[in-house]
């Protein structure tokens, strides 16, 4: 049984680095597959995607908004062809109904448990238009390792520098932020993985550089602490979304390898300003993220803010302007407000305006997006911050040991193609 | 249920409603005969306290529901989306209500359109 699965391209913001990370939905899904199943991955983000009739099933995973309309594509063209494709991932389920218009079948919700009866209707020629298991999220013990063997691993390499994995220890989300769908997406609680498990996971990593992608590590208190206790001895490296602002808990993500969080900076407080600096005392960097185009912003108060940012030391900043995904508050709030005026879902990349400011006009923030970055970057470029970042991991590395030199037997390569210009 | 004091004054019950792909939803709700015997729904967003869909994601279902369980004929029946004020210092989840419009055809309504009420608005349209 040969199972195509596609992981489609999107088009990336213009000017800015480009780095393709292993997808993390993909290597999920493939290890909740039947055991009878053949996997063959194609990312399209670093490779050239071959449609042929080859494959028994097709499977499309997305994850973004910007990859819809592509896998969209792709689904028709295998259609064309007489496969079956199914879809699943989180662009999926936000952009479910649209998605049933190209597809035999759409998976909604976590695959664990699952996939022995997608695939044995399947093969009964019974499959279901939906698979529909949102509001039946699986037991976490039945989460094991991601199967990270359908990764073309040499393809995920800069210059010879490997790219974090993604790993994840929980899921679900207790808190409902304004441009966040997890609620939607993974259920109002949260939910983490038994530590013995995540642990069980990480061991048996060969990249010693992670991004746990859980959407906080702020929602549990005893459980970071255990998590982070239990990571210590792996050495692991570590890029991930916020980290509890109690001193104990950094003191131990700390000392369990974390190397920089992204952290949401919404103003010009001193609690933002304490934040950072907290990290810092700790030893951990500080990407900041921030939202541009929030009703509670005037262009002066963009400006102050990114004034801001540069007194309080980041060490890096990622600006994005607000994209109404379906499924959040900013989604429902615009709409009711009639908004939103653009809805090809190729522009909600968090770099298009596609929605009416309340401040000003969807051009002038436009113009204050690419000023936030020209601003933050002019003393500094963004390559050189992150090389600084680079610096600080192999330091840490080199001390305890865990440091793998880069391969220069593809520094020529950036993402499996050769590099041709002084990128 | 814990409930936020600040939802009662809108709501007398909760409603229980299907969101996307069946998904178990729940709001608040509070049916008020006018003097004009027109019926005014408001259905409050509980945020935290619904499992499901978010009552502007499936407004048209919702008040489809609503308009047939108050017994109002569609030509009486005057429906209003409420969030409650979080207490948050962000300024999206502050109070707003809006009156919801929609097409009707069969006892199925559709295409809704919104349109923003003060709370003093509310305050009139249930005396009235």
């Amino acid at each position: 049984m040969k199972f195509k699965l596609i992981y489609p391209r999107w088009q990336k913001l213009e000017g800015q680095t480009i780095f393709n990370l292993p997808p993390h939905g993909p290597v999920v899904m493939a290890a909740a597959l039947p055991e009878h199943v053949e996997i063959d991955f194609t990312d399209e983000n670093v490779e050239d995607l071959i449609i042929d009739d080859s494959a028994d099933l097709v499977g499309i995973s997305m994850m973004l908004t910007t990859q819809v309309k592509r896998g969209w594509e792709i689904a028709d063209q295998y259609r064309a062809l007489g496969k079956k494709v199914i879809f699943g991932g989180i662009s999926t389920m936000l952009h479910a109904e649209e998605t049933m218009l190209h597809a035999d079948s759409v998976f909604l919700g976590e695959v664990e448990g699952r996939m022995e009866q997608v695939f044995a209707d399947f093969h009964k020629n019974d499959m279901k238009k939906v698979y529909n298991f949102l509001s039946k999220p699986p037991d976490l013990n039945l989460v094991g390792p991601a199967n990270r063997s359908i990764l073309k691993k040499d393809l995920y390499y800069h210059k010879g520098f490997r790219m974090v994995d993604l790993f994840h220890a929980s899921r679900g989300c207790i808190y409902d932020c304004y441009p966040c769908a997890v609620r939607y997406l993974g259920g109002r609680g949260f939910r983490p993985r038994p530590i013995d498990r995540v642990v069980e996971e990480l061991s048996g990593m060969d990249n010693n550089r992670l991004f746990i992608v859980d959407n906080s590590l702020a929602l549990d208190t005893q459980w970071e602490k255990d998590l982070f206790k239990a990571m210590i001895p792996l050495k692991k490296k570590w890029v991930s979304h916020t980290i509890e602002d109690k001193n104990e808990v950094l003191d131990l993500a700390a000392q369990a390898g974390a190397w920089y969080v992204y952290q949401a900076v919404f103003d010009t407080s001193d609690y933002i300003r304490n934040r950072v600096k907290q990290y810092h005392d700790y030893g951990i960097a500080v990407e900041g993220t921030i939202l541009l185009g929030l009703d509670n912003q005037t262009e002066d108060d963009i400006k102050r803010l990114i004034d801001f940012l540069l007194e309080i030391d980041l060490d890096l900043a990622e600006f994005t302007v607000l994209a109404p995904f379906p499924h959040t508050k900013a989604y429902s709030d615009l709409l009711k407000q009639n908004r939103i005026f653009d809805k090809d879902w190729n522009h909600y990349n968090a770099g298009k305006v596609v929605y009416y400011p309340k401040h000003m006009t969807p051009e002038r923030l436009g113009e204050l997006f690419q000023y936030a970055w020209d601003t933050f970057y002019k003393d500094e470029p963004q390559t050189m911050k992150m090389f600084n970042l680079i610096n600080k991991v192999m330091s840490r590395e080199l001390a305890d040991g865990t440091y793998t030199p880069r391969r220069r037997d593809i520094a020529n390569l950036s993402f499996g193609k050769k590099i041709t210009d002084n990128a | 249920m814990d409930t936020n004091p600040a939802l009662n004054r809108y709501m007398d019950r909760y409603f229980d409603y299907p969101g996307h792909w069946d998904s178990p939803s729940k709001c608040g709700l509070k049916l008020a005969t006018r003097k004009d015997g027109k019926i005014l729904a408001i259905a409050t967003e509980i945020y935290r306290q619904n499992p499901g869909t978010p009552v502007t994601e499936v407004v048209a279902s919702l008040a489809t529901r609503v308009m047939k369980a108050s017994g109002a004929a569609y030509v009486n029946f005057i429906f209003i989306e409420h969030t409650p004020d979080l207490g948050s210092k962000l300024t999206f989840y502050g109070e707003t209500f809006d009156q919801v419009d929609f097409d009707h055809q069969d006892g199925i309504l559709s295409n809704p359109v919104w349109t923003r009420l003060s709370r003093e608005q509310v305050d009139q349209m249930m005396e009235e």
